[in-house]
């Protein structure tokens, strides 16, 4: 205990030096402004922003990627307060109340509860952070590659086969970014595979490159295909912004009850923030005094769902961090601006970069407050960027989205991957095939696989070890109960 | 519910994707030192994988279509219906910007895209885009090569760059 807290006090004098309060800073501001853009959601943010730090020490640019991160989730919030645009599923809780109280002329509380809901999650869920990280770190540094193993199979049922509207279109998902993580040079034997002789595919396929052809290239031609001619109304912030009392009497329940639901989903690999944000807001309509105003601008709807989310985000870190699995798109991005600086998350960075570690959970309590301190008073900046008029701001989106994959190898081959990953997210959006799994399983399926290796390497290829090792046996029998839980539980039911 | 032949379609795809790379997966080598599993052991379950999702997607498809899907008529999603010539230009823009950038460079490979997206999304007014379009693109390359050292091609633009001490 003691110990964490003279971690983290090093970790705030790293993150408080003027330098990396400055990448703060400017993560914040530029995440907000591109997480306020339509149509463009957190894990597209950081994508986007990624090659911003190509030529920034790793502790700068992954205290700049926690503002981004925590901007970009700001953002969305107030994209989907004031459009009713969910960037992603996430969102939807909030577009359902916090959409009506704008058109209600209530989008100034509606923004505040947000914000404020936000600032208070997002400390809370950080503080359980802190307290958290070195109890899963000191289970962590026991396991082995069997044990990381099973965790990664673990990760890959739930974010593919359980959760979402089809198991096995979640699961089609979580193969195509596996098949495209075999690509490039296969790190236990040196052959190359899947590579077909081109030279940009051997290096393997950047994650960015498939998160910004999936979510900016495909989200364009599918606006473009289905939306560009529909009219879309912005609503305007009359009043004033400030929550009255009544307000800050309705909300600060639901703030910590969403909190509540939101960290535990996002720590444990339950895949993103869906879940918690919709039993936040059943769970406080149930509550509420007047549950006849929901479904018509109830702030609570709002406050909860928000807090939720927040929260939920920042637990996708406890597993990132300290067991380096990736649980949502947006961690497994924050995943490779690691892998960029040749850092790979888990237990053994806790000790070996304890400073950028810490420096980087400090930089989430910091990163809360600039998001406050500067968001809720420069909101009629961020109302002008989203009254940008959709044809110019998704060719902007689409000149960033190209700059960041043709930087990688300074290539048109990259563009041109760029759009077939572009196709595929168009078809995928279309036909309702979720998209996590694929940049999930891209950048963790070559992790899994040197891990499966290097477990029978180490008990000379006997596979007994998966299922012999005590946690390696739970954690399969946990997923496949994961798996066949819900499918037997339909299955009794239409006994019945 | 009726069949709808893009689900077929798609399912199919996924197969031929499994089939494809089992057939590429057949000429990796098994070679696996102690592990006693080679580097084609790994797309070997994923070709499995994508065949066995293939098979279940297509026996969904046939049969009643896939579960719990979002609505095929583009009314019902509170959305038009689908605008080819939206699909074209900004497939078209991204192709310019494939042909363009590694001769004429970013900005103008980059105007061209933003022109011919925007034109996509209805927008009426080109040479108003492209003044936006060169700006855009401009204010990008300077950032990114003056103040980033990221390496970005000038192109056509080279000359006129480099007289004004870019």
């Amino acid at each position: 205990m003691l110990e964490t807290l003279g971690a983290l006090g090093t970790g705030f004098e790293v993150a408080l030096k003027p330098l990396n309060l400055l990448w703060g800073f400017i993560g914040v501001t530029l995440g907000t402004f591109v997480g306020v853009l339509p149509g463009v959601g957190p894990a597209l943010t950081v994508a986007m922003l990624l090659p911003l730090t190509v030529k920034l020490d790793p502790t700068g640019a992954l205290i700049m990627f926690a503002g981004i991160y925590y901007g970009a989730m700001f953002g969305g919030s107030t994209t989907t307060i004031l459009l009713n645009a969910p960037g992603e599923s996430a969102s939807i809780a909030t577009a359902l109340e916090g959409n009506k109280m704008a058109k209600a002329g209530r989008a100034g509380p509606a923004l505040a509860t947000s914000a404020i809901g936000s600032f208070v999650a997002g400390t809370i869920a950080t503080v359980l952070l802190t307290l958290l990280a070195p109890l899963v770190v000191d289970v962590a540094l026991r396991f082995g590659p069997a044990e990381y193993f099973a965790l990664m199979v673990f990760a890959f049922t739930t974010i593919s086969a359980v959760l979402g509207a089809s198991t096995v279109r979640g699961l089609t998902s979580l193969f195509v970014g596996l098949l495209l993580g075999l690509a490039g040079i296969d790190s236990q034997t040196g052959q190359a595979r899947f590579a077909f002789g081109v030279p940009e595919l051997l290096d393997g396929i950047d994650v960015v490159v498939l998160a910004v052809g999936l979510f900016a290239v495909g989200e364009a031609l599918y606006v473009g295909a289905y939306q560009s001619r529909l009219m879309e109304t912005l609503e305007k912030i009359s009043g004033s912004i400030w929550m009255s009392k009544e307000d800050w009497r309705r909300s600060w329940k639901p703030w910590l009850r969403g909190t509540a639901f939101g960290f535990p989903f996002g720590s444990i690999p339950a895949g993103g923030a869906e879940i918690p944000t919709f039993l936040s807001y059943a769970t406080e309509r149930k509550l509420a005094p007047h549950p006849e105003e929901f479904g018509k601008g109830a702030i609570e709807g709002v406050a909860g769902p928000e807090a939720a989310n927040n929260a939920s985000a920042t637990g996708t870190l406890v597993p990132l961090l300290t067991l380096g699995i990736p649980t949502s798109a947006t961690a497994a991005i924050l995943l490779s601006a690691f892998q960029n600086y040749g850092l790979q998350p888990g237990p053994l960075l806790f000790q070996s970069q304890s400073d950028l570690v810490w420096g980087l959970i400090a930089s989430l309590y910091i990163g809360n407050v600039i998001l406050l301190v500067l968001n809720l008073p420069l909101i009629g900046i961020w109302v002008k960027v989203l009254a940008i008029p959709k044809p110019q701001l998704y060719a902007g989106i689409l000149v960033f989205a190209t700059l960041g994959a043709y930087s990688l190898h300074q290539s048109w081959v990259d563009l041109l991957t760029l759009y077939v990953f572009g196709l595929l997210g168009f078809a995928m959006r279309r036909w309702d095939v979720p998209v996590a799994p694929a940049v999930i399983g891209l950048i963790l399926g070559p992790l899994a696989e040197t891990q499966f290796r290097r477990a029978l390497a180490i008990s000379q290829g006997d596979a007994s070890v998966f299922y012999t090792q005590p946690i390696a046996a739970s954690v399969f029998a946990l997923t496949a109960i994961v798996l066949i839980a819900p499918w037997l539980a339909r299955r009794l039911r239409r006994k019945r | 519910m009726r069949r709808s032949p893009a689900e077929i379609a798609l399912s199919l795809g996924v197969l031929a994707l499994g089939a494809g790379a089992a057939a590429i997966t057949s000429g990796l080598s098994s070679e696996g030192g102690y592990s006693g599993v080679g580097p084609n052991f790994f797309p070997a379950l994923t070709s499995a994988g994508l065949v066995a999702c293939g098979a279940w997607l297509l026996r969904e498809a046939l049969g009643g279509g896939w579960k719990n899907r979002s609505p095929d008529e583009a009314q019902a999603r509170g959305e038009h219906p689908f605008h080819p010539a939206a699909f074209a230009w900004v497939s078209a823009g991204l192709a310019a910007q494939m042909a363009l950038i590694g001769s004429a460079g970013f900005i103008v490979s980059g105007a061209a895209l933003f022109v011919c997206v925007a034109r996509g999304f209805a927008s009426r007014r080109p040479v108003r885009d492209l003044a936006i379009g060169v700006a855009l693109a401009l204010a990008v390359f300077l950032f990114f090569v003056r103040f980033l050292n990221v390496n970005l091609p000038a192109g056509w633009l080279a000359p006129l760059l480099g007289s004004a001490g870019i």
